[in-house]
């Protein structure tokens, strides 16, 4: 038991160094913390905004954790808003010139208050912390950095990666071996054909920004959609043409459904079309572990995703979302020192051990702990933990969500508006919303 | 010279001492909802359409822009889209929402067994939570497994893509509008119908009215100031029909392909927030704004035509 | 069977026959979402995803979705108590600011009065999106964010209310108020002891209207006063909602505990609607 413990943390150290790129110093169990927490120098009041209710627990219970070990008599005022208003009320707030002085962004959105010069460098304050801010996985934190010096403008909080998840009895009466992490786009292809019938569709891995076909385009070595920094429209690119087409193959046969017969166009119809048992495979984030395992009525797994024949390689879209501070916040220092916290092995073993979404700190015994709270169901968790190893950065931002995450996907596996088209038009409105 | 400006303003209150008391009265009762009114709201629209003439992104500080927002909507066909969509929807949902709601109050009054039952039920999609509605609707509207298209497939109508075909989008939008507004329709209706006094009926009816002859002649008549509500407070609501275009195609593409489900409501708000340029969705407020009153003016106007006032007052 | 004859003498067999075919079609309509979302509410997690919408439950866990709530949302009671407090408070506010402002309008001269009455009907015309955030600095400067203050009394004046109420005024024989004002009531007098009482279902119909839609309330509070003290019921359920978690059997329980008190006002003031009291002396 012990063996077999050690040898999987063994595997996942190994893992964060290559998937960092990084060198991470060789941990020892109880050995020194990746992030270490620091002392406030002086207690005050914040305001912290969050967005999601199960977030707010567990950041509540970290909160208190650092009020009570590192800044006696300090107050956070945690503020929960509702997920489908969270940005609206932001820029509501940000009008008045009131912005919380500690607030959760994901990726896309970073870039419009960076660019209004809304938030805090926290550059300086890693730097007097001395934390070394390359030993988190560049997916994760590269979109948060921002300037000429490329500061770090936010303590990464957990990270989401893609992988197939496949309903394991239609495997079985369609007599297929299960999927392991080495198959091919051409594998991918010949179950979906395969697994195909009057009643169920072979998979469906189109839908969405984060869970859908950029990832197919990673995979042939094109960063889907936009280019990082936000230069050029990459749709109309042979890469990106090359997994449109792929995936548009596949919905031209019939193996994979249109948008309006899943009855919409976000990861999360997929998920519940294919818990139905209406499809056999499906994109899906880590985030939904914890709602398969709830609700899913037959057998599963998760696998990576294929890889591309020509380049070899599967990419998954990795996203973190992010602590960032307010500018002209009035207890600038103290909010860094809750972000260090918060950022810190001690602020994220409170995620780690919440068995929902996996933090973000390099250690590999929280990385472990994450993987462990889901309990002894068997699943391929590790995939996810894989999927890091490649992976493929957020390059793209609000204005433009709209247009490539539901609209040209619409246009393409719903309306049967030709992909060469549908990207052309996409790019032509991307180009547009470019800067400059 | 003070004295002569306050027997000028007394003049304008009415020429005699019972006017004059009367006009006071009158100031008086209406002040608190009035000053109210405008201080809570006066103020924010009148900031509102000031930034229809600023570049203002929320965050920097907002810059003179003269009438350019304006000269923007001439070139943007998704302003085009969203002001023919908004008058499209109105076309669609007032009339619809007015004779439908009219007619289910007109059954509703009759004095039939389990009327309070039904009136309930009628009532239940006012409360009904817009998220339940807009998931049970686009589940109605859906192409495969939907209940509509089932009934159309003899028509040949059995493929229609309601939610996503940008030819198709605006009819689920308008049937959930409707839908919704029916109850609060019904409930103005049914207020109104007590109004009408019974004496008319049985007069009518002595006089050898049938049903029919009945409602034209007199239910209706009585009921004008009623329509004339349902009718002003319709087009107010439709020309800025929101919500239901933000749950009926959240689930698809927000707004609708190329923006066919966007109104001018939903434009401003896209363009203010998503677009953080808060003079254009100012500007495009402004619009909408100026498009109801002269809608409403109309209407108003032509009330003499055909709303009855039992009291000459009005 | 002599008094269900004699009640039913003003509708023939073949209309009632027909009323209740037409109104049954359009019943249907009318409760097919609420059941899905009384349904849902006592949906186990593996009956959530069904394709296509599954209308009632195999296997009903009522009593577990509503632990599940309150383990959720602890505070789901304070959120419904303030909303609670908002209706009341508006709707109070509304009948008193309202039924005064219509009488004005409806019954008195005064210089202004069709240009102000229009410009407070221009107020309705204004959608509330294009004015959120003057509206948030407005109450910012007033230091009513996150407050009750803020919460209840800007929504105590209304256009919408104005309107209605002045309409139904409009449609009372004036003669009756004069008959008053000769016994030498004043103004007030008349509109509590006359104009009042006759307007019994256009002040349901203003009840139902303005309560359900303080009830429902939602981009208002949430931008004024979201804070764990101050928050409505719209705002606790939407909560629920994750950004990638849908656990629609706690929402929709949520949104049916929030259903209920409404749906008791609605039983409560429809006898106000009810025809034929004054109107049919073959009745009684």
């Amino acid at each position: 038991m012990l063996k077999g413990r050690n040898l999987v943390l063994l595997l996942v150290a190994v893992l964060m160094v290559s998937s960092f790129n990084h060198a991470v110093p060789t941990q020892a169990q109880d050995s020194e913390p990746a992030i270490k927490a620091l002392p406030c120098k002086e207690p005050g009041t914040l305001t912290m905004w969050v967005w999601d209710e199960n977030w707010a627990k567990v950041i509540g219970d970290s909160i208190e954790a650092w009020k009570e070990t590192y800044c006696p008599g300090a107050e956070v005022d945690l503020q929960v808003q509702p997920w489908d208003q969270y940005w609206d009320l932001l820029k509501t707030n940000a009008a008045g010139g009131e912005l919380p002085d500690v607030f959760n962004v994901s990726q896309d959105r970073f870039f419009f208050y960076a660019d209004n010069d809304a938030l805090l460098d926290l550059q300086p304050y890693w730097d007097e912390y001395g934390v070394d801010t390359s030993l988190w996985g560049a997916g994760t934190v590269d979109p948060y950095r921002w300037g000429e010096n490329n500061d770090l403008y936010a303590g990464p909080v957990n990270w989401d990666t893609i992988a197939i998840y496949y309903n394991k009895d239609m495997f079985d009466a369609a007599g297929l071996e299960y999927p392991t992490a080495d198959w091919t786009w051409d594998d991918f292809a010949a179950d979906a054909a395969a697994l195909t019938t009057d009643d169920v569709y072979g998979a469906l891995t189109y839908l969405e920004y984060q869970a859908g076909y950029p990832n197919w385009i990673a995979a042939t070595g094109t960063t889907p959609v936009v280019e990082a920094g936000r230069t050029s429209c990459t749709l109309s690119d042979e890469g990106s043409l090359e997994a449109l087409n792929f995936l548009y193959g596949l919905f031209e046969q019939g193996y994979m459904p249109d948008v309006t017969t899943v009855g919409g166009t976000s990861a999360d119809d997929a998920f519940a079309f294919w818990s139905s048992g209406k499809v056999a495979m499906i994109t899906g984030g880590s985030w939904k572990l914890p709602d398969a395992i709830a609700q899913v009525p037959f057998n599963w797994d998760v696998v990576q995703l294929p890889k591309n024949p020509e380049t070899g390689r599967s990419r998954s879209i990795v996203h973190s979302v992010g602590y960032v501070a307010a500018a002209n916040s009035d207890n600038a220092d103290l909010a860094a020192n809750l972000i260090l916290y918060l950022v810190s092995d001690e602020g994220q073993r409170f995620f780690a051990e919440a068995g929902g979404v996996a933090p973000a700190s390099p250690s590999p015994e929280l990385q472990q702990m994450w993987i462990d709270s889901f309990g002894g169901e068997g699943k391929n968790i590790q995939a996810f933990v894989d999927a890091l190893e490649d992976s493929q950065g957020v390059t793209v931002f609000d204005e433009i969500w709209d247009a490539m995450n539901s609209e040209m996907v619409t246009q393409i596996f719903d309306l049967g508006i030709p992909v060469e088209e549908a990207a052309a038009a996409t790019c032509e409105f991307i180009d547009s919303q470019l800067p400059q | 010279m003070v004295a002569s400006v306050f027997s000028s303003a007394l003049k304008l209150l009415g020429t005699t001492p019972l006017s004059r008391r009367k006009a006071m009265w009158g100031m008086a009762l209406v002040a608190p909802n009035v000053l109210g009114l405008m201080f809570f709201f006066g103020i924010p629209v009148l900031i509102a359409f000031w930034t229809a003439f600023q570049d203002w992104n929320g965050i920097k500080p907002a810059q003179y822009a003269g009438f350019e927002k304006f000269e923007l909507m001439q070139d943007d066909p998704y302003f085009e889209t969203s002001l023919k969509n908004t008058i499209v929807l109105t076309l669609y949902t007032v009339p619809a929402g007015t004779v439908l709601a009219l007619g289910a109050a007109v059954l509703l009054n009759q004095p039939l067994r389990g009327r309070s039952f039904f009136r309930t039920l009628y009532f239940l999609p006012v409360v009904t939570s817009t998220v339940a509605a807009s998931v049970v609707w686009t589940w109605i509207f859906q192409p495969r497994y939907g209940i509509v298209n089932s009934w159309l497939e003899p028509l040949g109508y059995g493929e229609t893509k309601w939610l996503t075909d940008p030819d198709y989008i605006l009819v689920p939008i308008a049937a959930v509008a409707i839908w919704q507004r029916l109850g609060f329709n019904i409930v103005l209706f049914l207020a109104g119908l007590q109004a009408v006094p019974s004496i008319l009926h049985e007069a009518a009816t002595i006089d050898g009215a049938n049903r029919w002859q009945r409602f034209l002649h007199v239910t209706l008549p009585m009921l004008s100031p009623t329509t004339f509500l349902v009718v002003v407070l319709g087009i107010i609501s439709s020309f800025q029909i929101f919500d239901q275009i933000y749950v009926m195609t959240s689930r698809y593409v927000p707004g609708g392909v190329r923006h066919s489900a966007s109104t001018l409501a939903y434009y401003l708000y896209e363009r203010a927030f998503t677009g953080s340029d808060f003079g254009y969705g100012s500007a495009i407020a402004l619009v909408l704004f100026g498009l109801i009153l002269l809608v409403t003016v109309i209407q108003l106007s032509l009330q003499r035509f055909w709303v009855y006032y039992e009291s000459n007052e009005g | 069977m002599l008094r269900r004859n004699q009640s039913y003498q003003r509708v023939g067999i073949p209309t009632a026959l027909l009323s209740y075919i037409i109104l049954g079609a359009g019943a249907v309509i009318m409760v097919m979402p609420f059941i899905w979302m009384a349904s849902t509410a006592c949906k186990p997690p593996i009956e959530l995803n069904k394709i296509p919408v599954k209308w009632l439950p195999d296997n009903p866990v009522c009593g577990d979705n509503l632990d599940l709530l309150y383990d959720n949302s602890p505070r789901f009671n304070r959120y419904l108590l303030n909303s609670a407090l908002l209706t009341i408070g508006r709707t109070l506010g509304q009948l008193v600011t309202c039924s005064l402002a219509a009488y004005g309008f409806a019954r008195y001269r005064f210089p202004g009065r069709n240009i102000i009455f229009a410009l407070c009907l221009a107020l309705l015309m204004v959608p509330f999106q294009a004015i959120l955030i003057p509206e948030w600095m407005l109450l910012k400067r007033l230091n009513w964010l996150n407050t009750f203050q803020g919460l209840i009394i800007p929504g105590t004046f209304s256009a919408f209310a104005l309107f209605l109420l002045r309409q139904a005024f409009m449609q009372i024989p004036i003669e009756i108020e004069e008959a008053a004002v000769i016994d030498g009531a004043n103004p007030l007098q008349v509109l509590w002891n006359v104009t009042l009482p006759l307007s019994g279902p256009a002040l349901a119909a203003f009840a139902v209207i303005t309560v359900q839609a303080a009830w429902n309330e939602f981009l208002y509070p949430l931008a004024i006063a979201n804070t764990p003290d101050t928050r409505v019921v719209t705002i606790g359920i939407s909560l629920l909602q994750g950004e990638r978690r849908t656990p629609w059997n706690i929402i929709m329980m949520g949104s049916l505990l929030a259903t209920l008190p409404m749906l008791m006002m609605f039983l409560l003031l429809q006898r106000y609607f009810i025809a034929g009291i004054s109107a049919s002396g073959v009745k009684r």
